[in-house]
């Protein structure tokens, strides 16, 4: 053998030393590049930032209150008219604006002076705090109150539910001060302080979001350990040898260190949202040393099973197992960093991250495994490995299931199985392709349903025009320029035309707010607090003035909601009850229609469609709609040519994408079944399924071509023993490795406090399993119908069989 | 020969043990107001590590050197946290002047004659007012307490009287940067302050009668931007110092005068600034709104006092540097002040304000504001201000007040350490060649003190 790798493989076995030192140079790299390691979730860079939904998001982060909190207390039994809870409201608003990082400017609820009521005197006009320096302590205080909060219209919208019984206690956070886990649990330790028998509070806003998120994400590393565990428990029971169990750690460990290493010296940081994908690679990485290890052992055992022999194996062992795991790994590589295709950001950088940790399998799970294997001491049980031992009841059971599934896939039943295929086939396509895309829930999709913070979503959503915004933003062309466009006789009346266009429109939203809001009411007060001067003369100087009337006294970041901190740029913004699919197509449909009408191109500022919940969502749903297809296309293709470089043929690269594919349609069915609609996780889902599932295909693919070369007999009995044959050996590994998978896999479903995650875990068992079983199924009985030529030549590329007699000079001469 | 009594470690173990104490004896070496009364100097109150940066540092820093990031080091104890941390990190430099030791350049001429001249006659009544002992009527002029014994009397002074002329007018220019340099907000207007009582320049000396309950007239008028033109706020603040003063707003095109709540002083008073009504003067609020005034510490320390002056613009404008754009800080000289005199109050009358606690410097020599941190109710630093006074008596130059040079202030720094926000102010010479810098003109309260006057501004 003079190959380039037994050459590869004989340098690396005959320079133990130099090898172990370059694997611990380069360790030793990596490592120095893991105290730079980030995890963190930046949830703008989930976003497509091609999209110009995500490009106006991105332009005006601010708007849509990105660093807003909402606290609301709702009284269970009453109004919130009654001493204890007003009592209340003022002291979380107190205790609040001892939030760490909270920004002492923008705190915001019925008990500060922000909010106020107006009164005409014969000076001018009084503007004074709702309430007192005190919460209202009796009766008479409490009907003053009262009294007051109904002359204060915005109060009534904003702060003090329809029904009286709740109110909302808003602070926003400094963004470049903000620890968001730490803020999170100040604001809910708060909240647990507050809750009592007759009052419920609710924590809802982006912050609070990144903070379950953050929480749930320390729960992960209690996930991961467990994981870990379980695979590690799977690799002891299988294996029974020290040896055996190391190595995979060994070699999976020193992957991850060179994985973490690398995003560290890259600066990238880790999305732990994705966090799944590298187990799902430990997972990978394990069946993949064990099954280097059964072939090493089996080397080992063929040249004499002595102590000397064991580095002739290794080599042996890595000559031969390279290129099928070379090729397993690549498609496994294909499979995660062709969602690069879609421009989102934490995309990339998990393409890179798990990309590059699946590249490093190659040189840790052929070439470090290899050595490992030569220095070890072998094992005890080595012949039970290399099935030469009593094989347990457990085994000869597998392997008869195996039998019956092979006979599904040749012979007279083969008919049968076919139609079954074919109809099921077209019943899983014709489903699949019913699916919507998009998958919404109120509140967060990255929590369950139940999570105390989308139940915290409802009930404002209920009580408050709520969270699910859209924001149709007036954007100036200049915002340096000297005269402040949202104090502009244009803006104001475009504003309010959309205003109206939105309001009398289909589907109207349940309320709306612009800084033109805030400017009649001001120009409202200053003139007396009639409400005919709630309409502002068309002039310049008339609509500064009203602006000004507005901010003076005040902070401008009081009004960051609706008009940006340079003044320059304002949004209009519009709440609806929910985020169904159709209540945003609808919304957006609207606002398409009503910019149409005031035009988008002004002289001073441009109308653009939009920011808020509803957009971002739909940015979202755009996004999947135009790449999930060409992510898998992207993927059928490279996948395509590297099986026709492996096998020499084409028809092997078609057989083998036809399985795989079949798979994803059936799991994309199965979704629609389940009222599940298409979104981010299916799409990384649907690559990895392909990626992964194709080997299977590969793995028992190779083994039918070795079988049907050393069978004999008929055309069909040499088809139908190569099938059953190759059931019966690979088709146990291709199970061992799917269980490890789902073993690898299943504890982040059960245990994840994020539905995002285990979402993305229940949707990559079902592609493992899916894969498995046509794998099993299909794949052979496509073989059986097309019974391809590439299939009868001698293909050592993707081969494992090796004749030992080429390696020993013909010492050795069996084949195994 | 020196007395190795007097070394640093001495007057640093006599700073502390005093502040331990609550001792508000100023001076180390002797009391200062008697090295004052003797011949206007405080040279011999003070050992010579206190009187010069180069005996401070021994000769690390030299007067004329330029404090930035590679030797802030060696004055870090003379400076408050947050103008260390701007130095270090954002930039932030400042020109080490001379110590100045001659009294009569750190406060108007007219002030300390007065000071010197009522000294001992100050006293608090039952509701806690400074008045005159003798007759128990309002204060008659001057620092009312130039030996202060507690923080107390400390804020007393400085609230009564901030700008220390009996009437006061700023034309000035505020400029808002943020975080990332950018100057998003540039505001002109005019400040104005003006004393009916402790009058030392104007007749009627010392109380305009009509006026002699109320304490001080201010307003604040704005000329830019052009949406903002015309838009004013007057204060009125009465004698009594636990009364809120009146808060008037006036909005040109309203032609109306609108009231905000009269404990509303935590809010900017117009978009964009990091100035807080509050903030004035380090006093912006009645003497007993604040509370639980006590002295916390003692030491030199690092402030621009006499030398702030820009005369080599013609209009007084000032030069920038720092930041990510070069226009974060303004140009400042400081000078080792000997003795600062550290004095923290909390806000007790304000339940809802978002402050914990301020701390503001006193320089002891006159007990003028030379700096002040405001922290939030955690206890974390939220604001600080600093700045710089000056004589307008440089190279030749001169701007008179009367008989004797102008004194005021020339420029100051506000900064918000938590959002890293920063609002400039300057005050220059004049505005639109028609608003002019100056102080004791009765005219100025016809001119910007009532509400005719801020209607007329308003026409303009």
């Amino acid at each position: 053998m003079n190959t380039l790798r037994a050459r590869l493989a004989r340098w690396v076995l005959a320079h133990r030393q130099l090898s172990y030192l370059i694997f611990a140079a380069i360790t030793v790299f990596f490592a120095a590049g893991l105290p730079r390691v980030k995890l963190e979730t930046v949830f703008s860079d989930l976003l497509p930032t091609d999209d110009p939904f995500v490009q106006v998001y991105q332009a005006h982060p601010n708007f849509g209150s990105p660093l807003t909190v909402m606290v609301m207390i709702r009284v269970k039994d009453g109004d919130i008219f009654n001493e204890k809870t007003l009592a209340k409201t003022w002291q979380m608003t107190r205790d609040i604006d001892k939030a760490p990082a909270v920004d002492h400017e923008q705190i915001l609820s019925i008990t500060t002076e922000k909010a106020r009521f107006a009164e005409a005197t014969p000076e001018g006009i009084d503007m004074r705090p709702l309430m007192s320096n005190h919460p209202p302590a009796n009766a008479e205080e409490i009907a003053e109150f009262r009294h007051r909060v109904d002359r204060a219209p915005n109060v009534r919208t904003f702060l003090i539910s329809e029904d009286n019984r709740s109110t909302i206690v808003m602070a926003t956070f400094i963004e470049a001060k903000i620890e968001y886990g730490e803020a999170f649990e100040y604001v809910e330790s708060l909240a647990a302080a507050a809750r009592d028998d007759n009052h419920e509070v609710f924590i809802a806003g982006q912050p609070t979001l990144i903070g379950w998120v953050y929480r749930y994400e320390w729960q992960m590393v209690g996930i991961f350990c467990v994981t870990l565990a379980l695979l590690i428990g799977a690799l002891a029971l299988y294996m029974r040898n020290l040896v055996g169990v190391l190595t995979p750690i060994i070699t999976s460990a020193t992957a991850a260190i060179w994985a973490f290493g690398l995003v560290g010296w890259l600066n990238i940081s880790i999305e732990p949202l994705l966090m799944i994908v590298p187990l799902l690679l430990t997972a990978r990485s394990f069946s993949h040393s064990v099954q280097f290890t059964e072939r090493f052992y089996e080397v080992f055992a063929a040249l004499g099973g002595q102590v000397k022999d064991r580095v002739k194996a290794a080599e042996i062992t890595m000559t031969v197992m390279m290129a099928p795991s070379v090729l397993g790994i690549l498609t496994d590589v294909l499979g995660i960093v062709v969602v690069m295709a879609a421009p989102i950001p934490a995309m990339v950088r998990h393409a890179i991250f798990c990309g590059m940790w699946a590249v490093w399998l190659i040189p840790t799970g052929c070439v470090m495994i290899s050595l490992l294997l030569a220095t070890l001491p072998p094992p005890k049980n080595v012949q039970q490995l290399t099935g030469h031992g009593k094989e347990s009841g457990v085994h000869r059971r597998i392997q008869r299931l195996l039998g019956g599934i092979a006979a599904l896939s040749h012979g007279k039943r083969a008919r049968l199985t076919t139609v079954a295929v074919v109809i099921l086939s077209t019943l899983a396509i014709w489903t699949s392709a019913q699916i919507k895309i998009g998958n919404p829930v109120e509140g967060t999709n990255l929590l369950w349903y139940d999570s105390a913070f989308n139940q915290s979503v409802r009930a404002i959503n209920g009580s408050f025009p709520g969270v699910n915004t859209l924001e149709i933003v007036l954007e100036a062309k200049d915002p340096e320029s000297p005269e402040w466009t949202s104090h502009t006789v244009d803006s104001y009346e475009t504003m309010t035309r959309l205003q109206e266009l939105m309001e009398k429109g289909p589907n109207p939203p349940r309320a709306t707010l612009s800084f033109a809001d805030y400017l009649r009411e001001s120009n409202r007060l200053f003139n007396g607090g009639d409400p005919r001067w709630s309409m502002i003369d068309p002039r310049e100087r008339a609509v500064a003035s009203a602006a000004i009337g507005s901010m003076m006294g005040s902070s401008s970041k009081n009004f960051s909601h609706v008009v940006d901190g340079t003044l320059q740029h304002s949004t209009v913004s519009l709440w609806y009850p929910d985020n169904k699919q159709e209540t945003v197509d609808a919304a957006i449909a609207a606002a398409t229609a009503a910019v149409a009408v005031v035009g988008d191109d002004h002289k001073a500022f441009r109308v653009r469609l939009a920011t808020g919940t509803i957009a971002l969502q739909e940015a979202v749903n755009r996004v999947i709609e135009r790449y999930q297809w060409v992510v898998i296309v992207v993927l059928n293709v490279f996948i395509l040519m590297m099986c026709i470089a492996a096998y020499k043929s084409v028809v092997a690269g078609i057989i083998l994408l036809i399985p795989v594919n079949l798979a994803n349609e059936a799991l994309i069915a199965a979704m629609h079944l389940l009222g599940v609609g298409l979104d981010t996780n299916s799409m990384i889902v649907a690559a990895i399924g392909v990626g992964v599932g194709i080997d299977y295909g590969i793995y028992l693919l190779s083994r039918i071509c070795e079988e049907i070369q050393t069978t004999t007999g008929s055309d069909d009995q040499r088809w139908a023993a190569a099938i059953d044959s190759a059931l019966r050996t690979t088709g146990k590994a291709i199970l061992f490795t799917a269980s490890v998978m789902v073993i690898g896999i299943i504890p982040w479903y059960l245990m994840s406090g994020l539905k995002f995650v285990a979402d993305m875990g229940l949707l990559l068992i079902a592609i493992m399993g899916i894969n498995m079983v046509l794998a099993l199924v299909v794949l052979p009985l496509i073989i059986w119908w097309v019974r391809p030529k590439f299939a009868l030549r001698p293909n050592s590329l993707v081969s494992e069989g090796v004749d030992l007699a080429l390696f020993t000079e013909g010492k050795v001469t069996a084949k195994i | 020969m020196r007395i190795t009594r007097y070394d640093r470690g001495y007057s640093r173990r006599k700073f502390l043990s005093d502040a331990a104490r609550g001792a508000l004896g100023t001076g180390v070496l002797m009391s200062l107001s008697d090295a004052i009364a003797a011949n206007g100097e405080i040279s011999k109150a003070y050992p010579e590590e206190l009187l010069s940066i180069e005996g401070y540092t021994k000769g690390k820093v030299k007067t004329g050197d330029i404090i930035d990031a590679s030797n802030v080091e060696f004055v870090k104890d003379l400076l408050e946290p947050v103008r260390y941390e701007q130095i270090l990190k954002q930039g932030r430099k400042l020109k080490i002047g001379k110590t100045t030791t001659d009294i009569m350049r750190l406060s108007p001429w007219d002030y300390i004659e007065a000071t010197v001249r009522n000294a001992g006659k100050a006293g608090f009544d039952a509701k806690g007012n400074v008045v005159n002992k003798a007759d128990g009527q309002p204060w008659i002029g001057g620092n009312p307490f130039p030996e202060p014994a507690n923080g107390l009397e400390l804020f007393a002074a400085q609230t009564l009287n901030w700008g220390r002329h009996d009437a006061s007018f700023y034309a000035m220019k505020l400029y808002a940067v943020d975080q990332s340099g950018d100057v998003r907000f540039r505001y002109s207007g005019g400040w104005c302050e003006f004393s009916p009582v402790a009058r030392v320049t104007m007749e009627p000396k010392p109380y305009w009668p009509q006026n002699k309950g109320k304490l001080r007239f201010q307003s604040v008028f704005f000329l830019e931007p052009q949406a903002y033109r015309g838009t004013s706020f007057l204060n009125i603040w009465d004698y009594d110092h636990s009364t809120f003063p009146a808060l008037y707003g006036y909005v040109p095109e309203f032609r109306r005068i609108r009231q905000f709540p009269s404990d509303q002083r935590f809010e900017p008073l117009i978009p964009g600034l990091t100035l807080f009504l509050s903030d004035a003067w380090a006093a912006g609020d009645p003497l007993y709104t604040w509370g639980n005034y006590k002295v916390v510490g003692r030491g030199p320390f690092l402030a621009g006092l006499a030398d702030g002056w820009a005369s080599d613009h013609p209009n007084w404008e000032h030069k920038t540097h720092g930041g990510p754009k070069g226009n974060t800080f303004w140009d400042a000289t400081v000078e080792l002040v000997p003795e600062a005199v550290i004095v923290e109050a909390e806000p007790v009358k304000f339940p809802r304000a978002p402050i914990g606690k301020k701390r503001v410097y006193f320089d002891a020599r006159n007990q003028i504001v030379i700096g002040m941190v405001t922290y939030d109710r955690n206890g974390k630093p939220y604001r600080s201000f600093d700045g710089a006074y000056s004589v307008y008596d440089q190279g030749g130059k001169k701007f008179m007040d009367g008989k004797h040079p102008y004194w005021s202030w020339a420029h100051v720094t506000s900064s918000d350490i938590q959002t890293n926000s920063v609002t400039r102010l300057e005050q220059v010479r004049t505005l639109e060649g028609v608003y002019q810098s100056g102080a004791n003109e009765q005219k100025y309260y016809d001119q910007y003190l009532t509400q005719a006057a801020l209607q007329r501004l308003g026409a303009v």
